[in-house]
Parts: C-alpha cells; sequence; structure tokens
C-alpha cells in the first residue's frame, strides 16, 4: 500500500515534472518569435551593417582558398583545380622570402622600439606641463602630423631629403660635406622609415595615455608627497603603474601588427635600389599579386602573415588575461 | 602645497624647453614647405632654409590651381569624401545601435562577427578580386565602399549609446514609438558629438585615401586627390609643360616650388577642419571602448 503509494506519488510527480518542461519549452519558443517580432526595427537597423560585412570582410576571407589553388581569372575562384600547399612552398622556397620576412620583422620591430615608448615618455612629460594653455597648444602641433596623409609626407620626406635642392643636404654641403641621396641608400633607408614614422604618429600616440593619467587618483600624489617622494619618483611609483593597463592593451595591439611594417609608408618611399633593405611582406604580396597577377602565390603570402599575426594578439590577450589584467576582449 | 625642490625646478624648464623645441620640430616642414612655395623660384633655386620667402610669388599655385589633372582629383575626393562618409556614418550608427541592445538575440554573435574582422582580413589580394567579380572596377564605388564601415568606429559607437540611459527608451514606447521612431527622432539628435568625432575620422580618412586609386582605378579623371598629388610630386615636370612654361621662363615656377604648392594645397582643407576634430578626438579615442 505505502509502496503503491509512493509510485503513485513519483508518478504524479513525473507527470507534473513532464508538463512543467514541455511547457517551458513552448513558452522559450514562443518567446524567441516573440522577441524578434519585439525587435524587427533593430534587426531591420542591423541588416545594412550585416549585409556589408559580410560582402566586404567575409567575402574576401572565403577568397583566400585560392591560397590553396592554383587560380586563373578566366576560370574563376571556384574553378580553379586544387593544389594543396604547392603555393606555400613555392613561396618558401623564393630565395627572397626570408630575406623579405627578415626585413619585415627588423622594420616592424625597430618602430616599436622606439615608436612604443616615445608616446608613453612625452604624456609623462606632457603631464607635468601647468601651464594648461601651453599644454594644449603643444597638443594641438604634435596631434596634427598623424592626420597628414602618407602621401604628403613622403613628399615633404622627399623634399627635404633631396640630394640635389633638399634641405639636409643643403646643410652637408655647407659643412663642405658631400651630398647624400638618402632615399636610394641601403645604409639610411630603414632609419628613415623610423624616424618619419614615429615624427608622425608619437604625437597622437599620447592622447591615450593622457587621457589614461587624467583619471590617477589625486590622493594619490598628495599621499606620495607626504612621503617625500619628488617629482621624478611620483611619474614612476604612481603615474606610471596607473596607466599600466592602458600600457598592456596597447603593448597586445602593437604585437599584433608586428608583421605590420607600414606597407603605405614603405610603397611611398622604396626604389628598386633599396628592396634588399625595404621589401617587407606587404610590399612583396603587391608586386607579386598585383603587378604580375600571381594571385594565388601573393594570397598565400597574405595570409602567412595574416595567420601569424591572429596568432599574435590571440595569445597576447591569453597572457595579459591570466595575469589579472583586463584584455582586448 | 609642499615647495619643488631644485631638481624639479631644473626638470620643468628642461620640460618646457623641450617641448617648445618640439612644437618647432612640428611646424617646421609646414613652414618651410609654405616659404618655399610663396618664394620666386629664381631665387629659390638651390635650396635654403626659407624662414622667410625668397622673393614673392603666387606663381607656383597658380599653375597647381590650373592643373587639370589636379582640379579632377579635388573633384573625385570631394565626391567620395561626401559619399563616403555619409554612408559610413549612417551605417556605423544603425549598426552600432542594434548592437548596442543587449536584449536583442544574437547581439553577442553579430559583436564577434564585427570584432573578428579586426583580427583576421581576406588580405589585399582576395579584396582586389572581390571589387574585380563586383565588376566595381574603375568606378568611383571602389573608393568608396570597401572602406565606409570599420569594426572599431562600431565599438566606439556602441559604448556611446549604452550610455544613453534605458528610461528615455522607455518613455517614448509608453507614447506608442517604435524602435526605428526612437532611433531617428530621440538616439540620433542625442548622438550629435559621437556622430561628429566618427564622421570627421571618416571624413579624413576618405581625404587621405590613396591606395584605393592605384588598385582599382585606371582612368586618370577618376584619380583620388591623393593619388594625383603622388604623381605630380615623383614627376613635376608635367605641371610646368602643361602650364606652357620651362623652367625658370616666363613665370616664376620651378619643379621644386610647384611640389610645395602641390602639398601644401592639399593638406589646407585638413587644417580647416582640424579644430573640429581636435574639439572632438579625446572621446573617439578612448579605446577602452573595445568591449562587446
Amino acid at each position: 500500500m505505502v509502496v503503491r503509494d509512493r509510485i503513485g506519488v513519483k508518478n504524479v510527480e513525473l507527470q507534473k515534472e513532464q508538463r512543467l518542461s514541455t511547457g517551458v519549452k513552448i513558452k522559450t519558443k514562443r518567446s524567441i518569435w516573440k522577441d524578434f517580432s519585439r525587435d524587427r526595427y533593430l534587426y531591420l537597423l542591423l541588416l545594412p551593417g550585416l549585409i556589408y560585412l559580410f560582402v566586404f570582410k567575409y567575402l574576401p576571407m572565403y577568397g583566400i582558398v585560392i591560397a590553396f589553388k592554383d587560380y586563373n581569372i578566366i576560370t574563376g575562384i571556384m574553378n580553379s583545380p586544387w593544389v594543396g600547399l604547392e603555393q606555400f612552398e613555392r613561396l618558401f622556397r623564393t630565395p627572397d622570402f626570408s630575406q623579405i620576412f627578415f626585413n619585415t620583422l627588423i622594420i616592424s620591430g625597430l618602430k616599436l622600439l622606439v615608436g612604443f615608448p616615445a608616446p608613453i615618455i612625452l604624456a609623462l612629460l606632457l603631464n607635468e606641463l601647468r601651464h594648461m594653455a601651453f599644454k594644449r597648444f603643444t597638443q594641438s602641433i604634435i596631434y596634427l602630423p598623424h592626420f597628414v596623409s602618407w602621401v604628403i609626407f613622403a613628399g615633404i620626406i622627399m623634399t627635404f631629403l633631396n640630394p640635389v635642392d633638399g634641405l639636409f643636404n643643403h646643410i652637408i654641403k655647407g659643412f663642405g660635406g658631400e651630398p647624400i641621396s638618402f632615399l636610394t641608400s641601403k645604409e639610411h633607408f630603414r632609419s628613415i622609415l623610423v624616424i618619419s614614422d614615429v615624427y608622425k604618429e608619437m604625437g597622437w600616440g599620447t592622447i591615450i595615455y593622457l587621457a589614461a593619467m587624467t583619471g590617477v587618483n589625486p590622493d594619490l600624489y598628495e599621499a606620495s608627497r607626504m612621503d617625500g617622494a619628488n617629482k621624478f619618483k611620483q611619474m614612476w611609483h604612481v603615474t606610471l603603474p596607473s596607466i599600466r593597463p592602458v600600457i598592456l592593451i596597447m603593448l597586445i595591439l602593437s604585437l599584433g601588427n608586428i608583421l605590420e611594417a607600414g606597407f603605405l609608408q614603405i610603397y611611398l618611399l622604396y626604389s628598386p635600389l633599396v628592396y634588399d633593405v625595404a621589401d617587407v611582406i606587404d610590399t612583396y604580396v603587391y608586386r607579386r599579386g598585383i603587378q604580375e597577377a600571381n594571385y594565388s602565390l601573393a594570397t598565400a603570402a597574405g595570409l602567412f602573415k595574416s595567420l601569424i599575426a591572429l596568432v599574435l594578439i590571440v595569445t597576447a590577450n591569453k597572457i595579459v588575461k591570466k595575469s589579472g589584467q583586463e584584455g582586448l576582449w | 602645497m609642499v615647495g619643488i625642490t631644485k631638481g624639479e625646478r631644473v626638470f620643468l624648464i628642461f620640460n618646457y624647453l623641450f617641448m617648445s623645441l618640439l612644437v618647432i620640430i612640428m611646424i617646421f616642414p609646414f613652414w618651410y614647405l609654405i616659404m618655399g612655395s610663396l618664394s620666386d623660384a629664381k631665387l629659390a633655386a638651390g635650396g635654403g632654409l626659407f624662414l622667410l620667402p625668397e622673393g614673392f610669388s603666387l606663381d607656383s599655385y597658380t599653375a597647381i590651381l590650373q592643373n587639370s589633372s589636379f582640379l579632377s582629383g579635388f573633384k573625385t575626393t570631394v565626391i567620395t569624401t561626401l559619399a563616403g562618409t555619409f554612408l559610413g556614418t549612417f551605417f556605423t550608427a544603425t549598426t552600432a545601435y542594434a548592437i548596442s541592445k543587449k536584449r536583442l538575440r544574437g547581439a553577442k554573435l553579430f559583436s564577434f562577427l564585427i570584432l573578428f574582422t579586426m583580427l583576421f582580413n581576406g588580405g589585399l589580394i582576395p579584396n582586389y578580386l572581390l571589387i574585380k567579380e563586383l565588376g566595381m572596377m574603375n568606378t568611383l564605388w571602389a573608393l568608396i565602399l570597401p572602406n565606409a564601415i570599420s569594426a572599431f568606429n562600431i565599438f566606439v559607437m556602441t559604448s556611446f549609446f549604452r550610455g544613453i540611459p534605458d528610461t528615455l527608451e522607455e518613455a517614448a514606447k509608453i507614447d506608442g514609438a517604435n524602435d526605428l521612431t526612437i532611433f531617428f527622432r530621440i538616439v540620433l539628435p542625442l548622438s550629435k558629438p559621437v556622430l561628429a568625432t566618427i564622421g570627421l575620422f571618416i571624413a579624413v580618412f576618405y581625404w587621405n585615401e590613396f591606395f584605393s586609386t592605384v588598385l582599382y582605378i585606371t582612368d586618370k579623371e577618376k584619380w583620388q586627390l591623393q593619388a594625383v598629388l603622388r604623381d605630380l610630386i615623383s614627376n613635376t615636370s608635367q605641371v610646368l609643360q602643361s602650364s606652357g612654361t620651362t623652367i625658370g621662363f616666363q613665370k616664376n615656377i620651378s619643379e621644386s616650388t610647384v611640389r610645395m604648392a602641390a602639398i601644401i594645397v592639399s593638406t589646407v582643407p585638413i587644417l580647416i577642419v582640424y579644430p573640429f576634430l581636435q574639439k572632438h578626438f579625446a572621446k573617439g579615442a578612448m579605446i577602452g571602448s573595445i568591449k562587446g
């Protein structure tokens, strides 16, 4: 009797549970549709953006398949024959490729070495300016080059370094030296790339650090001053630690871009005379792909680069997150 | 406030000196170009420091402003900048608004799809082939569309929209407004600062865009200004020829004064919008907002 009762109770409970669960299921299904129809106008607003992303960002990702094919413009992407990793083998066998890879790393590494700390130091110095009008004026001047195009900048560089009437050679000649053709010199080309890039971007780079510095609690400066810290100690022990999260995020971004040596800048300044020291993956992709119509090989080179960048940025982000800091995502 | 030490005073003085020097170094190239371009070509030949113009002549500017390819480049760039800025800002806003609503089903997935385009992309050749397949080669669309919407701008706007209080939306809903009305009548007017910021950044991008022309445009009448400028910088003699003169003859122009004038004329529009840009960009540069 007791047993049967128990079974009976169990049955009722089971039935209840079933009824409940099916009821819940129906309810969620209904509410999905309800949510969709409630938010239909939001989806309408989203639609153009999604179509755009699909066509201009995701379709090109599909186009990467030609790195594994022998692409021919007449047969098209779909019908070109698969060749596996042959394009990559061809790429790595190219005698120039190791040089190009090295150039990319060295140019971008030098830019990082000089260009990463420069805005941090500059921001620390700007932060110490107490004369607000002077600070604002300085900021507006040093931000400006960021907004000037590389075409114009290359024009400026070519004007200044011109072997015939450029200012630098004017000065060299004034001191009795021989004029130097800077832009065709293997010795000087990389320095020109690094200096002009840092010159153009370091001012703008301060903006993010300055914004972070305004968020530093003024009590911290007060307290450290009480403890006898001078300005330099405050910079080192208060300001820098406070902006560390921002520095880390910027570092992740820079590491993700380590294979971006600055295509436009190099393209606008280089010439066959300096290919040995200046040719990077992007310029190689452009010449082999667009100019020589070696589409598959160039796509393979491009993919090689973007995969490394993807791995680097994801790894850097993971490491930063593991260390307890906020990452990029 | 405790008084500053001797070391700190020395540091402050050096800091101000250093900043002043930096300002001079940053201004100098533009000053040099302006003075050089205003110089009389015969007097300026052989170069110089150009703290002031050597003689005075506006002939280089006349030559540039009468140059037909410069003018057509100007026209193309004005068209692509206006169209790109309008389309880009508007659709960045619509996309950002939709994903800023956490209640929207799929918002997280869409945010991820957008973020992913920042981490990985098809690369040069697939993008080039896409434009070819779409039949956009040698059209202005190839200059406008591929760069109109960027993931970064979407995230900046999303974080702005998240800052608008929900109560506004709820109140409007009670009055019977739908999401479209709310977006156009309430959210957009409230978002003028961020729209201006993003719009100006997009405009500067289009103004400076050069490589799209190299990739996609063959007709010289459709070249963007920066491409024409590039051509002028590396090959100034054509301007001299088309203005019916050889160096130092009749008019006071030379290859280098014309090159300088071309650079200055193309930079002026940036200088004009720069004060407006500056008013807004502190907000736009907040990278901390890249959170899906």
